[in-house]
């Protein structure tokens, strides 16, 4: 493994500049967004050294039970940032937050369980991280394309309703279409992965010294448990959020 | 025969007083126009019947029974609904009569094209290539598959050009009687003098005026 290219403290100061030269050509270009790149620069910067002095104090002092409560914390607020995208639907937080919980376990759950990743902190908490946001991501379009299916197809719905069929029956025309949308972008990004940019596992680990050969077993691994966490989250979002469309007398809402 | 039962039914939706303790009866094997100015319920109350929608207040019964306490995909089964837009959910003919009944034979599937007065050569056409006449004819053929007893109608030729309304509502004519419940849901009066048996006549979600037809003033030339 060679020295790892990690900046010093003084270098993170420096690259402020890029910030300035952001905000700079905002102010000029008379965009009106000056103000908002940097509040956006500085959240950034204060939430990414709160996380890093929690994560640090969480390796050092509360082993995996703390890692997997820092995973539990992270699958709550994706789960209110994915709900958010399914405005209109009942119980929306709730779903996504079981979609995630859900794809999360699972896919975590399989990687220990197999060995492929250990069962420590600091490597549960960052793998854990990209599943849950990955899961986060396609519960988010799976509920956001289920509102505007329900609300755009109606009296198609409605229609089947009347015949007798049930909610579930009624909307699975809908549901397969969603589910496509919803795992289109997840499947893009896999095809073409390492062909536009290097991705951000293999990129961190080739910065620390890791050789590129050794970063690429890592950077499958994480596709394939990106793919598998999408999958997984998408369905458990269409499945538990359908059951919401419906009241129990099989009317949609 | 399927008689409904209107107890003090009231609708609230977002605040708003939709329908305001209305009771009546709908009788059995009869036509019965729900009548009132554009905003006075009549679709509101019509979703009623087959559950798509509950009341805030009262019970909506059928033959005796709250429909609360029957089983609600059964229920729809028995309450068939045509809608005022033909919404058509398959590719082809075939596959709309076959929505509700997906055993549907291709010989009882032409039987019920004729019914409706449909050629039977149509039972392969695409569902995209129909005109609005033909189009709302497989939507009835579609609600008759599945054999209702009861049949509420949305408005079931506002939708239509003067030549295919009058197509559909020959048609529904030839239907009704023969022991079928209708519930029509109508904006013309002449066209509630053509169908239906008794009227309810609803302003601002209060029923004001019921009976025959022909003694009803809202359908006769007076104001409600």
């Amino acid at each position: 493994m060679s020295s790892p290219a990690v900046p010093e403290w003084t270098g993170v100061a420096l690259s402020v500049s890029l910030v300035a030269v952001a905000v700079l050509i905002a102010w000029r270009q008379r965009l009106g967004l000056a103000r908002e790149v940097m509040i956006a620069a500085v959240r950034a910067g204060v939430q990414l050294f709160a996380v890093g002095a929690v994560l640090l104090f969480l390796f050092k002092h509360a082993g995996l039970p703390g890692g997997f409560a820092w995973l539990a914390v992270m699958v709550a607020i994706a789960g209110q940032v994915a709900g958010r995208r399914g405005k209109g639907l009942y119980h929306a937080r709730y779903v996504a937050t079981a979609a995630v919980a859900v794809a999360a376990a699972v896919t975590l759950g399989v990687l220990i369980a197999f060995g492929v990743i250990q069962s420590a902190p600091r490597v549960v908490v960052p793998v854990g991280g990209m599943v849950v946001s990955g899961a986060m991501q396609a519960t988010g379009v799976t509920l956001s394309r289920m509102v505007a299916e329900a609300n755009g197809q109606r009296a198609a719905i409605e229609a089947r309703l009347s015949l007798g069929l049930s909610g579930a029956q009624a909307f699975a025309p809908h549901r397969r279409e969603l589910l496509r949308t919803a795992l289109i972008p997840t499947l893009d990004s896999t095809k073409v992965v390492g062909l536009i940019s290097l991705p951000g596992a293999m990129t961190g680990l080739i910065l620390a010294g890791v050789s590129p050969e050794v970063a690429i077993r890592y950077q499958i691994v994480v596709m394939y448990m990106l793919l598998a966490a999408a999958v997984m989250a998408a369905l458990a979002a269409a499945e538990l959020g359908q059951r919401m469309l419906f009241t129990t007398a099989q009317q949609l809402r | 025969m399927s008689r409904f039962d209107l107890r003090e039914v009231t609708v609230r939706r977002d605040g708003h007083l939709i329908i305001d303790q209305v009771t009546a009866t709908i009788a059995p094997g009869r036509c019965t126009a729900l009548v009132g100015p554009s905003g006075a319920g009549k679709s509101t109350l019509l979703r009623l019947f087959n559950r798509l929608d509950d009341p805030s207040s009262g019970t909506v019964s059928l033959d005796g029974e709250p429909l609360t306490s029957l089983d609600v995909l059964e229920l729809r089964r028995r309450v068939g609904l045509v809608g005022q837009r033909p919404v058509l959910v398959a590719t082809t003919v075939y596959e709309e009569l076959r929505v509700g009944v997906p055993k549907l034979e291709r010989e009882a599937a032409a039987e019920l094209l004729t019914r409706v007065g449909l050629a039977v050569e149509m039972v392969d056409r695409p569902s995209a290539g129909l005109s609005g006449g033909e189009a709302q004819r497989v939507c009835l053929a579609r609600t008759l598959a599945v054999d209702p007893k009861v049949l509420l109608l949305d408005e079931p030729t506002s939708a239509l050009d003067p030549a295919a309304a009058t197509a559909v509502e020959e048609t529904l004519c030839g239907l009704l009687g023969n022991g079928l419940t209708a519930i029509l849901v109508s904006h013309s009066a002449e066209q509630v003098r053509r169908m239906a048996d008794d009227a309810l006549v609803l302003r601002q979600g209060r029923l004001v005026e019921s009976g025959a037809v022909a003694a009803v003033g809202y359908v006769n030339g007076a104001q409600a």
